[in-house]
């Protein structure tokens, strides 16, 4: 459980890489997490809801399958694995268990899996999962021990180890007292071990009552403050998906520090990443022949006698004003150095001293790490009521690591913020924002131009009350990353042609035409002139507005269609120069790839021939 | 074109012999001057920027400039002609530029400064011409031309700057007005003026107000102000690069928009090259980068042979680059287009996605498109709104979803954009809540207390005229990091071979908590500390990063062991294949190595692993059971391999015996999941066991419910099972 904090995600480095060292990805794993899927297939899992929702185990594997996904972009070193319990047939390593199946053993989710888990979607799936294991009895007690096997059967470290159980039925075994018993045992046991047992309890009828049994088979809650068990039956998938995505993540700390108040009174706080951009993961070599992947090594060679450098054969050296300054390796490690890791408390503003274009970075989140200095949460907490209620921000100087030179950060108090159903939207703590140097604002001359009459406003003011949306963080997909793994997806599992997606950041133009109706008009006969086209911006760029550019632009060397044409038929095209090519392409509008003259030349040949 | 503006300068010198002059225990004038331009080009030369600069030099011993005829314009020499500056001039300044024993009148020497520049940057385009005066006024100057002269400055367009040793103020005793207010002030000189300093001081204000009416005297300096001033390396300018696009709303409604970015973090522009220890040269270093097979002998492949694959979970899907860019998601070129307008609460600070913030304005001289953004922004500011917007800088470029926020400021407006996270970039973690425990629920006098602190650390003061005062504000603060940088470079530059200085003690203390504040918060820290009482956890974790470098599991409560094993262990584990016992780190290990090094008898091997087997299971937990278990797979193996049963058969059916008493039912199902039996005639023909009694020791008592009986005293059996041995 408590290993975690050796754990440094290397994406989150953001380290300079300034000489473009080898890095490569030189992970410090103490360990994976696993989760296993806990999926009841019992008769009762399969009924569909009143007018065709869909079925609790449809709703599960579709969770499932977002599980896997996600874990596949997110964390694809992360073990899962798939066991029903409830059914008719078994299957299990040493099939010594009836009625439990394992469908996904422990292991990191592959395209394979995500293929297998679509299969039991829909009505097709729940026919597919009555043939292959159907519904048979029930003892949860073989169920978690068979998963403690799987736990064991890993030869893996396994850093954080969860398990959910999906199910409807809150009392499995039909006051069999005995099951009850060997259930409550096994989970037991499972917990000392280190699993993490939570519920995910699905819609029935009549309710689900936890405490009449499963209260004793999940793992207590984190504090004693923690809701978990208050919570109401999912009966959403929306909301069956965001509970287990709270879950399914383990926490980690980027770092841990400690935030000095000054005097030698020091708090240890833990550095959390909530927002990253995510980007697609590095492609991998591999080796042509057999697909395996191979290692880089990269070595320095001396060019004039061919012989191996070490680092300490090397120096490092800029060049200035026609001087090349030379510096140790060791020195210019030293260079960026000013303070140990950690936070020093600068002071307190007001948060209208936030500004809002003050941004360079996203930001990261400050949660008391009670464990390494008792008495920092009480600090942390007494810290965040007051600057939350006199609306202050404390100023920050932030060295995350050694040879990093300082930033400062505006330590913002986030009150805990619950939902409906009393599931955290926002963690109790600070929200560390980054604020520029004075080097990182750039001088502008702002634009002044006339401005709009109240009129003009109020027009504006209609479209956009028309075209008024409630926007959520978590609402647009990233249709790169989307795309990729559709196309890895597809590769992967020899599909003809990935997954169509659906791009998210696409204006609705026709839904937006529809709501907006005549106003669009309006507005234009207001603000614009009749010969005015805001889409014609190449001529109207050429008007008086760029003045002083120096030399007179060359005289437009333009040429005819007839000559072009007949270039193309002669093939001779290569005899025009590129500026001559590339206005003829913009007279065409042919739409090139590049700018080198062959890249012209075949647009150019493609559109006229 | 537009891009190449640069300027050009002239730093003009008096080294005339009045500048050496100088009060007892002052520095003299010459020295002074002398840094200025040695700071001033050192920040020319780091800032790598386009401008041009030319050193004219008077008072100097000899004579050099092209106006010098007929006795005028003597001891004026021009030292460096109009260039981009570097290190050479530096160096020369450091090492060439002496006091002279003439004089000079400066009017002259500016006449030739003018002169240079209208000679050398005709034909070219310069952004500005400036010319710097350096003196101390010391010596008669003939008034008569100095009207001709204005007007030639003006008609030419050229700026002037002085910089004199005493303010320029001076006879009302103020101080130049300049500056934070830290640093020696230089001494009163007001009465000590000279008759010529007093006229040249008087010919200065005439030219300046003349120049500029209202802030002409701001460009007068003084030496000891320009240092510190000048210490403080010019911030990094760049150019704002416009970014014509048009902000559509739907299919038909457009504005044209020209986008700018405002903020972004700069990062240093120079990169490290890697050169050759001995001859510096970069040139002799070559980077080579091998491919090579995860097999034994690390076989090379050619990088021809390699193709490109992408992790897809537990798999590696071979994605070829020509396959990637087919098949990528692919935009549609740049775009600024609104998805729709939310409110700006919905918006979250923290949730500000992305390296850059983008103003957007309408293009110049374009009314319609600028008066149809302004009802946009004054739309969205009325109804406190933000749009929504898909933002794409080129075909090339990712598209982002981010919000445009309305700024309405005196004097522009513009709509300023910032990248929101994808669905993918959040990650979604759950804290324990700390308000609502009570364990960390601050009390009442705790909170006075942090509230006496925000009181004494704000930063931000009221001055007296009302106006609110940010004490430390961040972005007038330099990057230290490029400061240090320079700082560096500068001294190696100019002093090689000796090592780098420490941080300029101005730079720590612009880093630091404000003086003031450190004075005003002691007290009100000394009650926090009294009221929260800290204590840091002494870690036993270290111990275990140890062991993890050496790769093995838990180490068991060192309280268990004996001292002087512990440290045979560690030297056995440095000096590897010299194990002389059973460790208690990797045991399995150290059992193997002793076997087939067979430095101890075999029989003794064993016993010292039981030894520490029973240690391991002592402890009651599984990640010492998983332990014992690998001691027990090794144990098996190598009896197994050395055809010796008996001990291990007598070790299991003992510590199976002992399972019900000691409480060892789950380390039980551990061996019989691994199935950890009993070696079998089948396995060792000296086995007294059939393959059937192996097979049996396990299940039998798997079904049955073993009833926990009261631990008893541990140490008695272990001592039982050790006698067994």
């Amino acid at each position: 459980m408590a290993d975690w904090d050796a754990y440094y995600h290397n994406e989150d480095d953001d380290v300079e890489q300034e000489e473009g060292e080898e890095s490569a990805g030189d992970y410090k794993y103490s360990g994976r997490d696993s989760l296993v899927f806990l999926v009841d297939a019992s008769k009762e899992m399969f009924v569909k809801g009143e007018d065709g929702e869909p079925s609790n185990f449809d709703m599960t594997m579709q969770c499932v399958r977002n599980v896997y996904t996600s874990k596949i972009i997110s964390s694809d070193k992360d073990l899962v694995a798939l066991v029903f319990y409830g059914t008719e047939q078994s299957k299990n390593p040493r099939n010594s268990f009836k009625h439990v199946y394992v469908f996904h053993d422990l292991d990191s989710p592959g395209a394979q899996r995500v293929q297998d888990i679509d299969k039991l979607r829909g009505d097709k799936g729940a026919q597919q999962a009555a043939e292959t294991m159907g519904s048979g009895e029930t003892s949860l007690g073989d169920a978690l021990w068979c998963c403690s096997n799987l736990y064991s059967d890993i030869k893996l470290r396994l850093s954080h180890k969860r398990l959910m159980i999906f199910t409807c039925r809150d009392d499995p075994h039909g006051r069999d007292s005995a099951r009850d018993r060997q259930a409550r045992t096994k989970a037991a046991d499972l917990k000392e071990t280190g699993v993490v047992i939570d519920l995910m309890h699905l819609m029935k009828p009549g309710g689900f009552d936890v405490s009449l049994f499963f209260c004793d088979i999940v793992s207590p809650p984190e504090d004693e403050s923690e809701l978990g068990m208050q919570l109401e039956a999912c009966g959403k998938l929306e909301d069956l998906q965001k509970r287990v995505r709270a879950k399914e993540m383990k926490k980690r700390a980027q770092s841990r520090l400690t935030l000095s108040l000054g005097d030698g009174m020091n708090v240890a706080v833990g550095v959390y990443v909530l927002a990253r951009t995510a980007t697609k993961p590095p492609a991998v070599r591999l080796y042509r022949e057999t697909n395996e992947p191979v290692r880089t090594k990269t070595r320095l060679f001396h060019t004039q006698n061919g012989s191996l450098l070490l680092p300490s054969d090397t120096k490092r050296a800029q060049v200035y004003g026609n001087k090349q300054i030379v510096m140790e390796k060791d020195e210019v490690d030293e260079i960026k150095k000013f303070d140990d890791p950690g936070m020093v408390l600068i002071g307190f503003k007001p948060m209208d001293r936030l500004k809002r274009h003050h941004h360079i970075r996203p930001a990261l989140f400050i949660y008391p790490e009670e464990d390494q200095v008792t008495g920092s949460s009480c600090v942390l907490t007494a810290l965040l009521q007051r600057c939350s209620e006199r609306n202050v921000f404390a100023l920050c100087k932030y060295t995350p690591r050694r040879n990093t030179p300082p930033r400062f950060v505006a330590l913002v108090p986030q009150r805990e913020v619950l939902d409906n159903s009393q599931v955290q939207v926002a963690p109790a703590g600070f929200h560390a924002i980054f604020l520029p140097y004075a080097d990182d604002i750039r001088t502008l001359d702002a634009h002044v131009g006339p401005t709009a009459s109240d009129e003009q406003v109020d027009k504006m003011r209609e479209i956009v009350h028309k075209l008024r949306f409630k926007y959520r963080s978590d609402a647009f997909e990233n249709p790169v990353l989307q795309q990729h793994y559709r196309n890895l997806e597809a590769l992967a599992l020899d599909m003809m042609a990935p997954e169509a997606i659906e791009d998210f950041t696409m204006p609705k133009v026709q839904m937006m035409d529809e709501r907006l109706g005549p106003l669009v008009q309006e507005f234009k006969d207001l603000v614009y002139p009749a010969d005015y086209n805001p889409e014609s911006k190449p001529a109207a760029k050429r008007k008086p507005a760029e003045t002083g550019g120096g030399a007179e632009k060359k005289p437009k060397l333009e040429v005819s269609e007839e000559e072009l044409r007949a270039h193309v038929q002669k093939g001779t095209l290569g005899k025009l120069t590129v500026p001559v090519l590339k206005d003829a392409c913009k007279q065409f509008g042919v739409r090139t790839t590049g700018t080198k003259k062959q890249e012209l030349i075949d647009a150019l040949v493609a559109q006229l021939s | 074109m537009a891009r190449a503006s640069k300027s050009a300068l002239v730093l003009c010198m008096d080294v005339g012999f009045s500048m050496s002059n100088s009060a007892p225990g002052q520095e003299p004038p010459f020295d002074q001057a002398k840094k200025v331009i040695q700071k001033f080009i050192q920040r020319q030369v780091f800032a790598e920027n386009k401008d041009e600069l030319a050193l004219v030099l008077f008072g100097t011993d000899n004579t050099k400039n092209p106006l010098a005829q007929d006795g005028q314009y003597q001891n004026i020499s021009i030292h460096r002609h109009l260039m981009m500056p570097d290190f050479n001039l530096l160096e020369e300044i450091e090492n060439e530029l002496h006091p002279g024993s003439q004089h000079a009148d400066w009017l002259d020497a500016l006449v030739v400064c003018m002169d240079l520049l209208q000679k050398e940057t005709m034909g070219k385009k310069y952004e500005r011409l400036n010319i710097v005066l350096l003196t101390d006024l010391n010596t008669p100057s003939c008034a008569d031309q100095l009207d001709v002269i204005i007007n030639n400055l003006k008609k030419a367009g050229i700026t002037l700057q002085f910089f004199l040793p005493f303010p320029v103020d001076a006879d009302e005793g103020d101080d130049g007005g300049r500056g934070d207010g830290a640093g020696p002030r230089h001494p009163p000189q007001g009465k000590g003026l000279s008759r010529e300093q007093k006229q040249g001081l008087e010919m200065v204000k005439q030219v300046m107000s003349s120049l500029d009416e209202e802030d002409g005297l701001d460009e007068v300096y003084t030496f000891s102000n320009a240092v510190e001033r000048l210490s403080m390396f010019k911030r990094i300018e760049r150019r704002p690069m416009a970014w014509p696009c048009q902000l559509t709303i739907g299919s038909s409604l457009s504005i044209r928009i020209v986008g700018y970015k405002a903020v972004c973090e700069e990062k240093v522009k120079k990169t490290w090259a890697v050169v050759d220890a001995e001859s510096h040269q970069k040139d002799d270093v070559k980077r080579e980068t091998v491919y090579c097979l995860n097999d034994d002998n690390e076989t090379e492949v050619q990088k021809d042979d390699t193709i490109q694959g992408f992790r897809y979970g537990s798999d590696i899907v071979p994605f070829s680059k020509v396959d990637q860019d087919q098949m990528k998601y692919k935009s549609d070129g740049k775009s600024f287009a609104v998805l729709g307008f939310a409110k700006q609460e919905m918006i979250n600070r923290h949730h500000f996605m992305g390296s850059q913030v983008i103003k957007v304005f309408a293009p110049r001289e374009d009314e319609h498109a600028a008066v149809a953004l302004s009802a946009l922004i004054r739309a969205l500011d009325s109804l406190n709104m933000v749009a929504i917007v898909r933002y794409a800088y080129d075909r090339r470029s990712n598209p982002q979803v981010g919000a445009a926020f309305p700024i309405i400021k005196e004097k522009y407006e513009c709509l300023m954009y910032v990248q929101l996270p994808y669905m993918e970039d959040l990650r979604q973690f759950t804290f324990p809540s700390l308000e609502n425990n009570k364990k960390f629920a601050p009390s009442g006098s705790q909170l006075s207390a942090v509230d006496a602190l925000i009181d004494s650390m704000m930063l931000v003061e009221k001055h007296e005229d009302g106006e609110k005062y940010d004490t430390f504000k961040i972005n007038s603060i330099p990057n230290p990091q490029f400061q240090r940088l320079f700082q560096c470079l500068h001294h190696r530059c100019v002093n090689p071979g000796t090592p780098l200085p420490p941080v300029d003690p101005w730079l720590k203390r612009i880093l630091d908590r404000p003086q003031a504040v450190s004075a005003r918060c002691q007290a009100p820290l000394q009650a926090m500390k009294k009221c929260f009482p800290l204590k840091e956890v002494v870690r036993k974790k270290e111990q275990k990063t140890s062991v993890d470098v050496f790769g093995s599991g838990e180490e068991p409560n060192a309280k268990k062991l004996k001292m002087d094993e512990e440290d045979k262990f560690n030297l056995a584990e440095i000096s590897e294949g010299n194990i002389t016992s059973v460790g208690s780190v990797n045991p399995a290990k150290d059992f193997r190595a002793l076997i087939q090094q067979k430095t101890i008898p075999f029989g003794q091997a064993c016993e010292q692993l039981t030894h520490r087997m029973e240690q391991l299971l002592g402890n009651r937990s599984t990640d010492y059971y998983m332990k014992t278990i690998t001691c027990i797979q090794a144990f098996r193996e190598q009896s197994v391999k050395v055809s010796n049963a008996e001990l291990f058969n007598g070790y299991m059916q003992s510590l199976k015996r002992s399972i019900p008493d000691r409480n060892l039912q789950d380390f039980w199902d551990l061996l019989v999941q691994d199935a950890l039996t009993l070696i079998s005639k089948d396995e060792v023909e000296a086995s007294t066991v059939t393959k059937q009694e192996a097979e049996q020791f396990l299940m039998s008592e798997e079904k049955k419910e073993v009833e926990a009986a009261p631990a008893q005293d541990d140490g008695g059996d272990v001592d039982d099972l050790l006698d067994m041995m």
